[in-house]
């Protein structure tokens, strides 16, 4: 038996992508496909080094079309694939994870946020959501988790694995390009040593036994007839995900089950900023609370809705013009509560400027 | 004498932090330096958000500003004619040099460096770090490099760094620079940490206080 | 007794801008070379005012300013297919796609395939160095066996990852009569500026699909020096990719 990658415990010290990288092998991801895109190419660039010391795979393929369509494959065969983009590689990677909805394909990627739309910035944003939440032509039946620092990055990639081949829906890890190339202490683990089993994984094709004789042939697809036929299709994946979604689902809170001047939500590493916010908000007198959402999809709107409740008003902040905003908005609809926004496209957001513009809406 | 000297080593090692501590202590001397970044792996992650701090100081920086390239942003074009030229310019000269696979080869862009008799190369380990995290794998690791010249201890866990942190560091790769033959030059550490340690770490190379000016976070 | 000192044009081609230059490619960068042979062929040519320059992502998006030329920076591995849509609405003017080799050999491959099966006539151009400079030095489709990148970090291994793409030669094997497809190289300077003065030529004569690949230079992301540079692009890699043409209209195919 190989050597395990990550043995018991230790205390590490990180940039994002690695702990990625090491995740994935704690995971026991067996292949990664990958395209080289700033600032996700660490990733692909810690696999490569680390792979072959641990008898695990790499293709660099032609695009992120392809690295999209090869992790499918891989999963399909019945393999930990994983794959990681961001930017305009997300919008490329929006056709392969359309067909892992349909197809039930427990796909799982890594997407650390950059400036959007087109080629925009290297650097960060949280201008993705959108895309990573309800992209390409689907309904939106996958699991999104939003990271906020390194132990985040590290938990959530190795949860991701056994999300997805549990509950096979696509799987996102959505982080930022600050959270990628950041640097941090961290404690990595073996999962095992912590009584975190890894789902078995499970083939569609390739199956022992000769088909037709000793088990029947698998047929998999993604197209239907008619009108009724996709219907019943597509019910059924609702009915699936809307179960699991309750077994899914994270969130953190932070002051909200008192009475609250100001209930801020923000998700990633804006999450820290809100946080940073409330001792400051404190010493002035107000009196705020932070609801964060782990989970972008399935969002926890129950949690969030009895957290704004007891607010008298409600501030949004992302690094995006309202790609959050809107899933507040759908999550809390009906609750008639003001809402404040601090919108900043492309941009970091610290605990002051929160502050700050909550002292504007005084 | 001239002082050249280049921090090289594992990704996040901490390169960055005691090339940039060093051109500040040979400022602090009087002496006319030059911080030169030559991180073509990662260009802007590094010494980007301090460059104004550090030119504010009295230090010359020749590092790309995002502002100066295309401002297109997929990272910029990744080493001008100032880095090299650097070794042209009087004074001091410190490179801060990226991770990449090709470890110090990166010195033959520059001109005069194969010849340049005052050029030091050290490398930078971080024992916290995975890659370098045994003997062995430092040792193998400082072999892929090249040209090296010494050692540097910066073993640290960032705000959760202790005394016992930097001195399991000092044992682990002491013991790997003997291997080595290469000298073992310091173990860095923070002020509060030095204290707790004093002149000298358990292998008894000197301790040298370092203040760290790398952001954490990038905002 | 006042001097007057007149201002001499840099020694540069006239179809360049000079406001942006120096300009942003590392010293020795191929770009460089390549963008004074290609500046020189529109000169010599005179349609500077006709064309339409598209660039990719990666080092071939810092001639985005290059030349006094209208020029759009497309996305990665899009600039073919931007480029056949601007001359497709607009037959009379004369485009450009210039791009790296992950742009024409890996993303945009399909687009490259594309074009030349259905002859478009575009110039379309491919500067060859080995690896994706921008992003930090991966492997590209051209890097070749042993070659060590960030993706390749032990060498590049054939088995595991296929031998470098020879494109011309691919697009010669499935471009129509009319196209014209050659490899040329920085080290050649006076072959590449006719290269790209036929490639062109072809163009405006309306003939049909041209592509060129040029051997170029990556000092940055090599690690080498001036001499160990040259020496890698004239021999290491002109061993593999053979520079001439490939396909020129009316002549006869080589069997």
């Amino acid at each position: 038996m190989k050597e395990k990658p990550v043995k018991g415990e230790k205390r590490v010290f990180m940039t994002g992508n690695e702990v990625c990288a090491w995740a994935a092998l704690a995971a026991e991801a067996d292949i990664m496909y990958g395209y080289p895109i700033t600032p996700q190419t660490d990733i692909m660039q810690y696999w490569t080094r680390l792979a072959p010391k641990f008898g695990k795979k790499f293709l660099q393929t032609e695009d992120e079309i392809s690295a999209g369509f090869t992790t499918v494959g891989g999963v399909i065969a019945g393999k930990r694939a994983f794959s990681a983009t961001t930017g305009p590689g997300n919008v490329l990677f929006q056709e392969p994870m359309s067909m892992a909805e349909m197809m039930r394909i427990p796909t799982v990627v890594i997407i650390p946020m950059r400036g959007g739309p087109s080629t925009a910035t290297v650097i960060y944003s949280q201008q993705e959501v959108t895309m990573t939440t309800f992209g390409g032509n689907g309904e939106g039946f996958r699991v999104v988790y939003s990271t906020s620092g390194h132990q985040d990055l590290y938990d959530y990639t190795i949860k991701a694995f056994n999300t997805a081949w549990k509950y096979r829906f696509p799987t996102f890890v959505l982080s930022d390009g600050y959270q990628a190339k950041m640097r941090e202490p961290l404690t990595i683990y073996d999962p095992a040593e912590r009584g975190i089993k890894m789902v078995e994984t499970e083939a569609m094709v390739g199956l022992p036994g000769m088909p037709g004789e000793d088990r029947p042939p698998q047929y998999l697809r993604n197209t239907y007839n008619t009108e009724e036929e996709l219907f019943d299709v597509v019910m059924e994946i609702a009915k699936d995900y809307e179960k699991a979604a309750l077994e899914i689902m994270e969130w953190e809170h932070f002051d909200t089950e008192a009475e609250m001047d100001v209930l801020i939500l923000a998700h990633g590493v804006v999450s820290r900023a809100a946080r940073g916010a409330l001792p400051l908000l404190k010493a002035e007198g107000i009196r705020a609370g932070h609801f964060r959402p782990i989970t972008l999809r399935p969002m926890p709107e129950e949690e969030m809705r009895k957290a704004a409740k007891n607010a008298k008003r409600i501030l949004v902040v992302e690094s995006a013009y309202g790609q959050f905003l809107k899933l507040v908005k759908e999550a809390l609809y009906g609750l008639d509560k003001p809402i404040d926004t601090l919108l900043r496209p492309g941009e970091g957001i610290t605990a002051e400027e929160i502050v700050t513009k909550i002292k504007e809406g005084r | 004498m001239r002082i050249v000297e280049a921090y090289i080593g594992e990704y996040a090692s901490g390169k960055s932090e005691n090339a940039i501590n060093r051109a500040l202590e040979l400022l602090g001397e009087k002496r006319r330096v030059t911080l030169v970044d030559l991180d073509t792996v990662e260009p802007f992650y590094t010494l980007r958000p301090i460059k104004k701090k550090l030119e504010e100081m009295g230090l010359a920086v020749i590092a790309w500003s995002p502002e100066e390239t295309m401002g297109l942003g997929e990272a910029g074009s990744l080493i001008n004619q100032e880095m090299i030229w650097a070794l042209h310019t009087e004074g001091d000269i410190i490179f801060d040099v990226g991770y990449g696979v090709h470890g110090s080869k990166i010195f033959n862009l520059i001109e005069g460096a194969n010849t340049d008799p005052d050029l030091k190369i050290y490398v930078v380990v971080n024992i916290a770090r995975p890659m370098t995290s045994t003997k062995e794998d430092i040792v193998a690791y400082i072999r892929e490099l090249g040209q090296v010249d010494g050692i540097i201890n910066n073993t640290h866990l960032g705000n959760e760094t202790t005394s016992a942190v930097v001195q399991e560091g000092a044992r682990m790769i002491t013991e790997a620079a003997a291997e080595l033959r290469l000298p073992l030059l310091y173990s860095a550490a923070t002020k509060d940490i030095a204290d707790q340690i004093g002149a000298q770490d358990q292998m008894g190379n000197p301790v040298k206080i370092i203040t760290r000016y790398m952001p954490e976070a990038f905002w | 007794m006042t001097q007057e000192i007149t201002k001499l044009a840099p020694a540069m081609p006239k179809c360049w801008n000079p406001e942006t230059k120096p300009h942003k490619f590392c010293p020795g960068c191929g770009h460089g070379l390549a963008l004074k042979m290609l500046g020189e062929a529109i000169d010599e040519l005179g349609i500077q005012d006709k064309i339409v320059f598209g660039c990719d992502i990666g080092c071939s998006l810092l001639s985005w300013d290059f030349f006094n030329i209208d020029s759009v920076q497309t996305h990665h591995g899009r600039t073919t297919p931007v480029i056949t849509g601007i001359k497709r609405a607009r037959p009379e003017l004369i485009g450009i796609a210039y791009m790296g080799d992950g742009g024409g050999y890996a993303i945009g491959s399909q687009h490259l395939v594309n074009s030349a099966t259905r002859n478009e006539k575009i110039t379309a151009i491919l500067i060859n160095n080995t690896n994706y400079g921008m992003t930090g030095g991966q492997m590209a489709p051209t890097t070749l066996p042993g070659q060590k990148t960030e993706t390749t970090p032990y060498g590049r291994d054939p088995e595991e990852s296929g031998y470098p793409t020879l494109g011309p030669e691919m697009v010669a094997a499935i471009a129509r009569e009319g196209a014209y497809v050659a490899r040329g190289s920085i080290s050649n300077q006076r072959q590449l500026k006719n290269i790209f003065k036929k490639a062109l030529q072809n163009q405006i004569d309306g003939n049909g699909f041209s592509f060129v690949e040029v051997l170029s230079s990556c000092p940055t992301n090599w690690r080498t020096n001036a001499e160990a540079t040259w020496r890698f692009v004239e021999k290491d890699m002109a061993e593999y990719f053979h520079t001439g043409e490939f396909k020129v209209p009316g002549q006869k195919e080589e069997k």
